[in-house]
């Protein structure tokens, strides 16, 4: 292949996976507490074989995730919990602890706070959070302290991480990171709500159109390239 | 193209949505139902370019990787377990358990479910029974000649007798909790059954223990709410047809490939 055709398809390979981010968000806008993504292309220089100069090309290589806090739905439930501010819940999971922003848990039959997955919830020292099953009212204050019939349980922990962009994505709204996590001071609970996904239908498919559009033209520069060459092949077979 | 099967992902959970909602607003007037909610989770991450790996040309440390997300599943649908309202009926056996708790019955088979429909009859031999004629536990008959039925908060049942001053104690129905009432299953006619979610039933008396209490003569409406529900729908049908544009432009990308010469 020549110089133009690998421009090409680094282009057309860049889109397609742009394309699949953007399914994907609207696969999950009615996940709870999701962060949409993005992808960021990037200018690529690869050496041209045989000479001293580079070409430039391009590659979506880096991925954004939006950290932007999604809509608050009430549900009224007991387990149910939204973040209003910049903080995650951390979840215990047999992989090390995660951060969540989906606080849509529930108690599980030895009375600890667990995610819909069944992982357990930590609490502001990192340790389970235990619910007696017989207290009639569980009430959780903006500062995340809980309290089950008028006595104090303990607080839910909620964190920040430094850098956001160590954030790994992990199936079922779980984050990883090396990060240290620090107690976040700003941010709030609100029981009884949950945060919606942060995907906005109509970026999403105005970014689809743009996208299936600039691959459909990237093809058709394919098509034209290849008249070109054709051409060239033709008009010099010609002389001959 | 991975779009494609994405949005199909994205076009079963809003279908899944969609029948979560329709079963609530046909259950809207079953008395004691609890609203369920389809919760989805999204799915593995294809680490394309794992961050913190090193530019290959450049030699620069990628400070974030690309990733993937493969689409999205339902993780549970669960049930809203709020109180539901009370409904004034009158009616001697109808039974509102205001609080956490629910009643048991015996199934025909000798097992044990549980209920929290407190709309109870009383079958030919004065035995208290459910609408569908399943005993309630702790099985209480009325005598023939009584005149009329006190239930009180704790669930004490009274009879008076034209020919006595006093009322008679029959017996007094007990209330059973879980420690996780979402984990249990629901087996259709307003009847739940315990599994290994839901934990081991605790049977105790009303108000002890952080259980409810008896209200005679109303009945628990159920907790769905229609304008909700209705917004809902509207929301799943749209993210389905949102999810269907995007199978249509994954296709048409797919097909500006396979045009090229």
């Amino acid at each position: 292949m020549d110089n133009p055709s690998y421009v090409t398809l680094s282009r057309q390979s860049g889109l397609q996976k742009a394309m699949t981010v953007i399914a994907n968000n609207i696969a999950n806008m009615s996940t709870n507490g999701f962060r949409r993504e993005g992808v960021i292309f990037a200018e690529m220089y690869a050496p041209i074989p045989g000479q001293p100069d580079t070409m430039a090309m391009t590659a979506a290589r880096v991925r954004l995730t939006d950290m932007s806090a999604g809509p608050l739905t009430t549900t009224g439930g007991t387990f149910d919990f939204a973040i209003d501010g910049p903080g995650f819940f951390t979840i215990e999971t047999p992989d090390g602890p995660r951060l969540t922003r989906d606080g849509a848990f529930a108690r599980n039959i030895d009375g600890e706070l667990v995610t819909l997955d069944g992982n357990r919830v930590l609490d502001d020292g990192g340790a389970p959070i235990f619910l007696p099953p017989d207290s009639a009212s569980i009430a959780v204050a903006a500062d995340g302290t809980i309290d089950a019939d008028g006595q104090a349980l303990g607080a839910l922990g909620v964190v920040e991480v430094a850098d956001p962009k160590t954030l790994i994505r992990e199936a079922s709204g779980l984050f990883a990171t090396d990060d240290v996590l620090l107690p976040s001071e700003t941010s709030r609970i609100l029981q009884g709500r949950l945060e919606q996904s942060n995907v906005d239908p109509v970026i999403e498919m105005t970014r689809m159109i743009e996208v299936q559009r600039s691959y459909e033209l990237g093809s058709g520069f394919a098509d034209r390239e290849d008249d070109r060459i054709r051409n060239l092949v033709r008009t010099l077979g010609q002389q001959v | 193209m991975r779009a494609l099967n994405i949005a199909a992902t994205g076009m079963q959970a809003q279908q899944m949505r969609v029948e979560v909602i329709s079963n609530n607003l046909a259950n809207m007037s079953t008395t004691a139902y609890n609203t369920r909610r389809a919760e989805f989770a999204d799915l593995h991450y294809q680490q394309v370019q794992r961050a913190g790996t090193v530019n290959s040309t450049t030699g620069v440390l990628l400070p974030a990787g690309v990733q993937l997300g493969l689409g999205v599943r339902a993780s549970a649908v669960s049930m809203n377990v709020a109180q539901g309202a009370l409904m004034q009926t009158g009616g001697e056996l109808d039974l509102a358990i205001e609080g956490n708790g629910y009643l048991e019955v015996l199934m025909p088979n000798g097992t044990s479910s549980y209920t929290r429909d407190g709309a109870l009859k009383r079958d030919p031999d004065g035995l208290i029974v459910t609408s569908d004629g399943f005993s309630v536990i702790p099985e209480i008959t009325i005598p023939q000649d009584a005149t009329g039925i006190t239930v009180n908060a704790n669930g004490e049942v009274y009879a008076s007798f034209d020919d006595q001053v006093d009322d008679q104690l029959l017996g007094q129905f007990s209330l059973v909790s879980f420690s996780n009432q979402k984990g249990l299953e629901a087996l259709g006619g307003n009847l739940y059954r315990e599994t290994a979610a839901s934990g081991q039933p605790v049977v105790g008396d009303p108000g002890v223990d952080g259980r409810g209490t008896f209200r005679q003569g109303y009945l628990e409406e159920s907790s769905v709410d229609a304008v909700r529900e209705i917004t809902e729908l509207i929301e799943a049908q749209r993210g389905y047809e949102l999810n269907a544009k995007v199978i249509t432009a994954a296709d048409q990308m797919l097909g500006a490939t396979t045009q090229l010469r």
